[in-house]
C-alpha cells in the first residue's frame, strides 16, 4: 500500500489571486479536489498526507469534510518550500511506499497513478518529452554556451512513487549537505538511488498562472456530444 | 457487479414502474430503495412486488415525505447506512397544483419548490457529504420546465430550476465520473393527468411537446 503525499502548500503568488492557487476554481470546483478525488478512487492508497499553506487550514478541512474524501488524510503545516513541504510530510507516511503529486496538477488521471504503482522499479517518476530545444547558457553574459541532446532530456513530472526508506535517506542527505532540491526525482537519483521514469500525458501539466487555469478549464470542458 | 438504486416517488406511476423494471428485469441491481408517502397504495404496490422478488433482490421502503426535508435527510441518512453506496439515484418525486398566477398560494408555490428541486438536491447533497459515489443520476423535470405553461407557474418554475440544476450536477459530478440525466418526459404523467381532469384543465397543458436530454 502508498501513501500520497499530496502537495497543496502553495500560497498562488503567480496566479494572482489573493488566495492559494488551489483553493480557486477550475469549472467551478476547487482546484483541490480534483487530484483529491482522484486519488481517493486509487485503492493502494491507503492515506493521504496533504499539507496547507500556514493560515489556512479551515479551508482545507472545510473541502475535505464536504467532499467526503473515504481515504484517510493527514494534515500537516506547509515549510517554507517545496524540498522542505515533503521532508515534513514524509515522517507522517505509514507506509513503507509513498506517491508524490501536487494539487496544482488536477489533470492528473486515474490511470497515471495505476501506472506508476504497476511499474516493476520502486522510485518511478511521470516525465514527458520534451517538445523544445533547451539551451546552455551564462545569464551573466547572455551567452550559448553550447546544446543539450533533447533526446536525453524530460520534463519532470508527477506523481512519482519512491521507497520511503530511499526518499528519507536522500532527504537526510540533503540536510548534512546543506542542499534543497525543486522535486523529488532528481534527489533520490542524485543520492545514488536507481530512479527510473514512465511516459506521462502532456494534458498532467502544472497549473501555475492564470493563463493555465484557463487551459485547465478548457481541457475539462464537457463534451459537446458526449451524451449523444 | 451488484449495484443499489433509490427511487423517489416509488408508490406509482414512473416511479413504481422503474422500480419494477429494475428489480425485476436488471441483471445488476440487486437492491431498490423505494421511496414514497405512507399511503395505501405504496403498501399495496410493495407488497405486491416482494411477492414477486427473485431470490437474491429485495426493495427497501421508506415512508418519507421529500418535500419534509428534515424528515428526508433522516431518511437519507438511514437509507445509506442501512443499504450502503447508492448507485443509481431516480429522482422521479412530483408535486403540482395548477393554479393561475393571482391565485397562486405561497406556501403551495414553497411545497412545490421544496418535493420537485430542494428534494433532488438534499438527497444527492446528504450522499456525497456521507462519501456516497453515483454512478447515475437521473432527475425527471418536465417540459413545462422548457416552455412555461400558463397556469402552471410554480411546476413550470419549479422544473425549469430542475434542468438548470441538471445541467450544474452533470459538470461538477464529472470528476466522479457521475451521469447525470435529466428527462423530460414527452407524455402526461398520470398523476398530472389525474390532477387536471379533477380540476377541469386540459390534459394537454401537462402534456409536454419536445423532450430534453
Amino acid at each position: 500500500m502508498y501513501s500520497l503525499i499530496l502537495l497543496n502548500g502553495g500560497i498562488g503568488s503567480r496566479t494572482g489571486a489573493n488566495q492559494p492557487k488551489q483553493l480557486l476554481k477550475l469549472r467551478g470546483i476547487p482546484i483541490l479536489v480534483y487530484a483529491l478525488v482522484t486519488a481517493d478512487r486509487v485503492e493502494q492508497i491507503s492515506q493521504i498526507v496533504v499539507n496547507y499553506p500556514p493560515d489556512w487550514r479551515e479551508q482545507i478541512e472545510e473541502v475535505l469534510e464536504a467532499y467526503a474524501i473515504s481515504t484517510p488524510v493527514t494534515l500537516v503545516e506547509a515549510g517554507h518550500s517545496r524540498h522542505s513541504s515533503v521532508a515534513a510530510m514524509l515522517p507522517h507516511c505509514t507506509n513503507d511506499d509513498v506517491i508524490i503529486h501536487e494539487s496544482a496538477r488536477p489533470l492528473v488521471r486515474e490511470r497515471d497513478f495505476r501506472n506508476l504503482i504497476e511499474s516493476d522499479h520502486k522510485n518511478v517518476s511521470l516525465m514527458s518529452e520534451i517538445s523544445f530545444t533547451v539551451a546552455p547558457v551564462d545569464p551573466e553574459t547572455a551567452e550559448v554556451t553550447g546544446s543539450l541532446d533533447r533526446a536525453r532530456l524530460r520534463n519532470v513530472q508527477l506523481p512519482q512513487k519512491f521507497s520511503k526508506s530511499d526518499l528519507q535517506a536522500a532527504h537526510d542527505r540533503a540536510v548534512e549537505q546543506g542542499v534543497e532540491f525543486t522535486e523529488d526525482a532528481t534527489l533520490v537519483a542524485d543520492s545514488g538511488y536507481p530512479v527510473h521514469f514512465i511516459d506521462g500525458s502532456d494534458e498532467n501539466f502544472k497549473v501555475t498562472t492564470s493563463t493555465d487555469l484557463k487551459m485547465a478549464g478548457f481541457l475539462l470542458r464537457p463534451e459537446e456530444d458526449d451524451d449523444e | 457487479m451488484s449495484k443499489t438504486a433509490l427511487v423517489t416517488g416509488a408508490s406509482r406511476g414512473i416511479g413504481l414502474e422503474t422500480t419494477r423494471r429494475f428489480i425485476l428485469n436488471h441483471d445488476d441491481i440487486t437492491t431498490v430503495v423505494m421511496f414514497a408517502r405512507d399511503s395505501e397504495d405504496f403498501d399495496d404496490n410493495v407488497a405486491a412486488l416482494e411477492s414477486e422478488l427473485p431470490i437474491g433482490r429485495k426493495i427497501v421502503p421508506y415512508r418519507v415525505d421529500v418535500g419534509d426535508r428534515s424528515a428526508l435527510k433522516k431518511a437519507v441518512k438511514q437509507a445509506y447506512d442501512e443499504v450502503g453506496n447508492i448507485d443509481i439515484l431516480i429522482n422521479n418525486a412530483g408535486y403540482t397544483n395548477p393554479v393561475p398566477l393571482q391565485q397562486v398560494k405561497m406556501a403551495d408555490f414553497e411545497k412545490t419548490m421544496n418535493v420537485n428541486l430542494y428534494g433532488p438536491f438534499t438527497i444527492v447533497k446528504t450522499l456525497l457529504n456521507r462519501g456516497n459515489r453515483f454512478d447515475l443520476i437521473v432527475n425527471i423535470a418536465s417540459t413545462a420546465g422548457i416552455n412555461g405553461r400558463s397556469g402552471w407557474l410554480t411546476y413550470s418554475a419549479s422544473k425549469a430550476a430542475v434542468i438548470n440544476m441538471s445541467q450544474v450536477m452533470r459538470e461538477e459530478l464529472s470528476i466522479y465520473g457521475t451521469r447525470v440525466v435529466c428527462l423530460s418526459p414527452a407524455a402526461p404523467r398520470p398523476h398530472c393527468a389525474a390532477r387536471s381532469r379533477r380540476r377541469r384543465i386540459p390534459a394537454r397543458s401537462c402534456s409536454p411537446s419536445t423532450s430534453l436530454r
